[in-house]
């Protein structure tokens, strides 16, 4: 397995009246080829903002931005922007927005807005090269090809946003940001687009890096979650430990407050709320909120081993792996 | 205590005129089409379904929002949908709304929210009403009270402003509270503790609940019956249990299917899903609105003729033809 996407101590700080909001704050990440990471949190952990740092699409309020990110062994960070524009961003790694379904330009036939990232970066010679390409990533993708000549308003929300994924997809990516790629939509939607994704990763070997507030979204693509809370990764783990054996307390009470269908287990609700990203707590940022809290939560927690996956949290320090 | 239903709606159409420039008639969107149920005394009732299934309209029409074109809303023995002073029904009937935020006016501070509906509804005394804003406040535990009554909405958080909704739906002592997908917009942690509360109020004071939603997971431990809804029609309603355990009706089964549970084997497989999308609510479909899509449909019959609702197992009602042959059809269904 070689390494796709690597992320070190990431940060990316927004300036604001009050002061810097620390909306990603040390962040180390690592997506395998070929493999999908979700990163789940809940709303203002960061998630969306860490997207926007990897990708470098930045706003203007941005206080501080350090880390390294590295894509297949290249520095993006230090990359000068007109070569990230030309050789990194959508050629090599590509993100489907949140709400990427109102994204479309509604005055332009969604055949021409797919075949947009083709003209930009020279793929294509003639008009009809274009449109062969487009309707093979518009089929991928399970949009009828003749919805190429069609204005994004003819379209429902499930069929943009699949036009959207198109769009990503169409120079063939190594890596596709996906924010939230389904939390618009209705049920039976939502499960025909996550149907869409598994394919398109058998398909075509894609890595996706799933940004997602949802678990169960998660876990319909994820190979590997990253659990965020207010700024930080506190649990990273393979699916397959982390959906039945969640370690971090966090993980846990998120686990045990979230309503499913088919469990028998009465949900338990997550008191309190996490801290302001102006001003976090020197030490464990969930400790506030934690039933196992202890003297030392409020030093900075290490990132331990624990089962096949790695916390952030003292419990787990000395060496100790609790994965039931 | 009277055993009749506390709400009774029976054959309701709301639809929508569609105009072109304004005056042109070009149709109607049938947003809500025959839809029949009862909800007992402090039952809580969920309303699933899609967007655009037409249940955002249901809850406007329930609430006298909207004018329905056909059929009646009875509310304790009397009739709302064409009233003309709707007073009594609102003091008796609370509303959650989607949006906490946007529900609540951003430049009155919670004390002030709290007030408006006592003071509408002419409680006069300044003590009864500061006792009872505080007990309204404790009742969804935004204690101490008055660390909350000065503040205003922003300074709360979605949970938080959530919890004053309801304790602002509550203030009056309705007897029903119908809330609209109320914890969509918050977060896992903080969904289950308002659900819960609004369980807590419905079993302690006895508040029927009509509780609409696209999540099929949250009924479960929050709900006694269950109405689906697709494209304005109600096509099963079942006590909660029986309808997660085995659904009748195919798009329930297909509901229920298309909904993951956090298994780590999901991210293997592909999910069973119906072709399709929801049909328009301006030209439905023939016969059954969801045979186009229906794995089980019957050539013939599913799209020739409306299904009405077929009693299933004494509780359950389907409207699905597959069901004819078992039981007899509801009378009050047939139209």
């Amino acid at each position: 397995m070689t390494t796709l996407l690597r992320v070190e101590g990431l940060r990316l700080y927004f300036r604001t009246a009050a002061g810097p909001v620390r909306a990603v704050d040390g962040i180390d990440l690592e997506v395998a080829r070929g493999r999908t990471v979700a990163v789940l949190g809940e709303s203002g952990c960061g998630k969306t903002s860490l997207a926007r740092a990897v990708l470098r699409l930045l706003p203007r309020n941005v206080a501080h931005y350090s880390g390294r990110v590295w894509l297949d062994g290249q520095d993006l960070i230090d990359l000068p922007e007109d070569r990230f524009r030309r050789e990194v961003r959508w050629v090599r790694l590509s993100i489907v927005p949140q709400a990427a379904m109102n994204a479309l330009n509604p005055v332009l036939r969604i055949g021409d807005q797919v075949a947009e990232p083709l003209w930009l970066h020279g793929r294509v010679r003639s008009a009809a090269e274009a449109r062969a390409q487009v309707e093979d990533a518009l089929r991928r993708v399970g949009v009828p090809a003749d919805y190429v000549d069609r204005y994004p308003f003819e379209l429902s929300g499930g069929m943009r946003q699949r036009v959207a994924i198109a769009m990503a997809l169409i120079l063939r990516p190594d890596l596709v940001v996906l924010d939230e790629p389904t939390s618009a939509l209705d049920v039976l939607t939502q499960a025909n687009l996550l149907n869409v994704l598994k394919t398109l990763r058998h398909e075509l070997g894609t890595s996706f890096l799933l940004i997602t507030h949802d678990l169960a979204t998660a876990s319909e693509l994820a190979d590997d979650i990253a659990l965020m809370y207010a700024g930080q990764i506190v649990e990273f783990a393979p699916a397959r430990q982390f959906l039945p054996h969640p370690q971090h307390p966090y993980a846990r009470a998120l686990r045990a407050a979230v309503v499913s269908l088919r469990e028998d287990r009465t949900p338990q609700p997550l008191p309190g709320q996490p801290p302001s990203l102006l001003r976090p707590p020197p030490g464990c940022r969930f400790a506030d909120r934690c039933a196992f809290r202890f003297d030392r939560c409020s030093t900075p927690p290490p990132r331990v081993r624990a089962g096949e996956g790695e916390v952030s949290c003292w419990l787990f320090a000395e060496g100790g792996s609790r994965v039931d | 205590m009277s055993t009749s239903p506390l709400l009774e709606v029976r054959g309701l159409c709301t639809w929508y005129e569609l105009r072109r420039f304004g005056f042109l008639h070009q149709g109607w969107v049938r947003a809500v089409d025959g839809v029949d149920f009862e909800v007992a005394r402090g039952e809580a009732v969920a309303v699933v379904g899609e967007s655009g299934c037409g249940k955002s309209t249901l809850v406007k029409t329930l609430l006298g929002l909207l004018r329905p074109l056909r059929g009646e809303v009875w509310f304790d023995g009397r009739r709302i949908a064409t009233a003309t002073d709707l007073r009594w029904y609102r003091s008796r009937v609370g509303y959650v709304q989607q949006d906490p935020y946007g529900a609540l006016p951003p430049f009155f501070t919670v004390r002030r929210i709290l007030e408006e509906p006592l003071a509408v509804n002419g409680v006069r005394s300044r003590r009864e009403r500061e006792s009872r804003i505080r007990e309204a406040l404790e009742a969804v535990q935004l204690v101490p009270p008055e660390e909350f009554l000065p503040r205003f909405p922003h300074m709360l958080s979605g949970g938080q402003q959530q919890r004053l909704v309801v304790a602002r739906a509550t203030i009056l002592g309705p007897q029903l509270l119908v809330a609209d997908e109320p914890v969509s917009m918050l977060d896992a942690s903080v969904r289950v503790e308002v659900l819960q509360l609004l369980r807590g109020l419905q079993q302690r004071n006895r508040v029927a609940v009509v509780y609409v939603t696209h999540d099929l997971s949250t009924v479960r431990h929050f709900c006694e019956r269950v109405l689906v809804m697709y494209a304005g029609k109600v096509v099963e309603q079942a006590p909660v249990g029986d309808l997660l355990a085995d659904p009748k009706h195919p798009y329930t089964q297909a509901l229920l299917q298309a909904i993951p549970d956090p298994d780590p084997d999901n991210a293997r497989r592909l999910r069973p899903v119906p072709a399709g999308e929801p049909p328009s609510l301006v030209r439905p479909p023939s016969g059954c609105r969801f045979h186009p899509r229906c794995p089980a449909m019957i050539p013939g019959v599913c799209d020739g003729k409306d299904p009405p609702e077929f009693q299933v197992d004494g509780l359950r009602r389907v409207a699905c033809w597959l069901y004819d042959a078992h039981a007899a059809p509801v009378g009050s269904a047939q139209r």
